[in-house]
């Protein structure tokens, strides 16, 4: 663990410096027992790939202090047994809502019976959410369909898409600007005010992308 | 009833002090973007500090009272008239049944703030009434106010004024100079781009909104191209590939992956909020220790 400034009112503890599943891990353990706390003090509490963000009331901690609570609170031990949590997304891959699937097809040599195999056969780790609310990045992506991202970002990805980009893969939970590759939807709210958790994923939950067919979309409320 | 929108405004929103605690999942804080002008709008008005409060950008928008009460104007300095009569910012107003709120130009600064007494009656979302546009979220139905919008208060008849003194009216033309402390990536910026970060006079852009604000200037390079994406603070100076400095601010995005410098003090980004394209800024630096006092003083003799 590493402690650095990040603002007047902010710190950020570096976990490594690449993106493997080891530092996630220990992104997600550190995260759950700063949660744990449950302290008023700790204001924003931000993960990502190898790094938590915490902005926090400086009337009642500064940096020293702050850092010394955070070391001795943060335990990578105790949640060695805990359950994963694995959440499904029923996806339909379909060639009119996966703009991309056809090019990537061309490209990789592949098949699109084939991408969608090697898609939804892997468990993927949600390593960071932002960009928008609820964007979840997942990873990591077969590299036998990595794609890089579009040279030009279409103007409207429609909410629901499923898109990948380099090693990650993602669901835009609102329509919005975006330079990832589409190749399905999915009728999940991913960003859903109704929810009192707001977003069916957190950091450090494990993803399965489930395919179905264009029927079953429909029947979910799925749009064309 | 009780405001009603009578024409439509550019950029009028609905804040408050920000919706806290659902960074994690990608949400921004948002809120007011001049800290000072909205603590200063409540205390005159008498309110909780974290009242909501419309923040007016561009200028030109009209109410029709439907109810008595109390407001202020604070912020940018501007045209201001009551029934069309012209009127100083910055201080307390009755306000009759039918009467007519303009605010026409903005004169010097960039956000106009109209609060009314105990604030409007709004459902929060997730804990704040703030407008965030590219979430959809607070406000009315997530939007800027629009011609015909009613925002509703509860009746208030008083007859007193409150009037802030005039030496604690901000003059929004000096040039600024924002306290930054180094932090996130600052050891990947060499001495020399440290030096010609901190000599350099910058002009603000066009490209300043609520997310950030890209400066012009001396190009700062770094010694990494991009970081993995991290939680970014409010105020953080990010280097993009240009070189050139963007200040991110209250509706900033949770994470991204520009190696960042330090960031710019909070109370400093209040002012910055103030200025408008064109204008110049210079950087210095200042301790964290120092940084905090600062801080603490401000938000103390706010509540004060």
């Amino acid at each position: 663990m590493h402690f650095k400034i990040a603002s007047v009112d902010s710190i950020i503890i570096y976990f490594g410096d690449e993106i493997n599943q080891e530092v996630s891990l220990k992104v997600k353990k550190a995260f759950t027992s700063i949660i744990a706390l449950k302290d008023k003090a700790l204001i924003e509490i931000i993960p990502s790939y190898n790094s938590i963000f915490i902005s926090y009331d400086i009337f009642k901690y500064d940096f020293n202090s702050l850092k010394k609570m955070l070391e001795t609170s943060i335990n990578f031990d105790s949640l060695e047994k805990q359950e994963e949590t694995i959440i499904t997304i029923d996806v339909y891959y379909g060639k009119e809502v996966g703009f991309d699937l056809e090019e990537i097809s061309k490209k990789t040599l592949l098949s699109i019976e084939e991408i969608i195999s090697i898609h939804s056969n892997k468990l993927y780790d949600v390593y960071a959410i932002g960009f928008l609310p609820g964007f979840a990045y997942l990873g990591n992506v077969d590299k036998r369909i990595k794609m890089p991202r579009l040279t030009s970002p279409r103007k409207t990805i429609p909410k629901g898409s499923l898109a990948l980009a380099d090693t990650q893969t993602a669901i835009y939970p609102q329509d919005s600007p975006g330079g990832w590759n589409i190749i399905g939807k999915t009728a999940m709210e991913l960003f859903d005010k109704k929810l009192s958790t707001l977003s069916p994923l957190s950091v450090g939950n494990k993803v399965k992308f489930n395919s179905i067919t264009k029927i079953e979309f429909l029947n979910q409320g799925g749009i064309l | 009833m009780s405001l009603e929108v009578i024409n439509s405004p550019l950029l009028a929103l609905v804040q408050d002090k920000g919706r806290f605690s659902y960074s994690s999942i990608g949400v921004t804080n948002s809120g007011v973007m001049d800290e000072y002008a909205y603590f200063i709008a409540n205390s005159l008005l008498g309110n909780e500090l974290n009242t909501n409060i419309i923040e007016i950008a561009f200028s030109n928008i009209i109410f029709k009272a439907t109810k008595n009460t109390m407001i202020v104007i604070t912020g940018a300095k501007c045209e201001f008239f009551i029934n069309e009569i012209a009127l100083n910012t910055w201080q307390t107003y009755n306000i009759k049944t039918g009467d007519i709120i303009k605010i026409g130009k903005i004169l010097s600064g960039s956000r106009v703030y109209l609060g009314v007494h105990r604030g409007f009656i709004i459902q929060e979302e997730f804990g704040s009434n703030s407008t965030t546009l590219k979430e959809n979220l607070g406000g009315l139905k997530g939007d800027k106010l629009q011609k015909g919008d009613i925002l509703d208060f509860k009746s208030f008849n008083n007859s007193s004024i409150v009037r802030l003194k005039e030496k604690y009216i901000p003059n929004y033309d000096e040039e600024l100079i924002l306290r930054v402390v180094l932090s996130y990536q600052e050891d990947f910026f060499n001495q020399t781009q440290i030096e010609k970060f901190f000599s350099s006079t910058y002009t603000i852009t066009n490209e300043f909104n609520r997310m950030g604000c890209k400066l012009d200037g001396n190009v700062i390079s770094c010694e990494i191209d991009g970081i993995i994406s991290e939680g970014i603070s409010f105020g953080a100076i990010q280097i993009p590939k240009d070189g050139k400095p963007i200040i991110l601010l209250k509706d900033r995005q949770t994470i991204g992956g520009y190696p960042k410098i330090g960031s710019v003090l909070s109370i400093d980004c209040f002012k910055l909020s103030q200025c408008k394209p064109f204008q110049k800024v210079k950087f210095t630096p200042i301790s964290l220790e120092e940084a905090q006092s600062k801080v603490k003083l401000f938000y103390l003799s706010c509540i004060r």
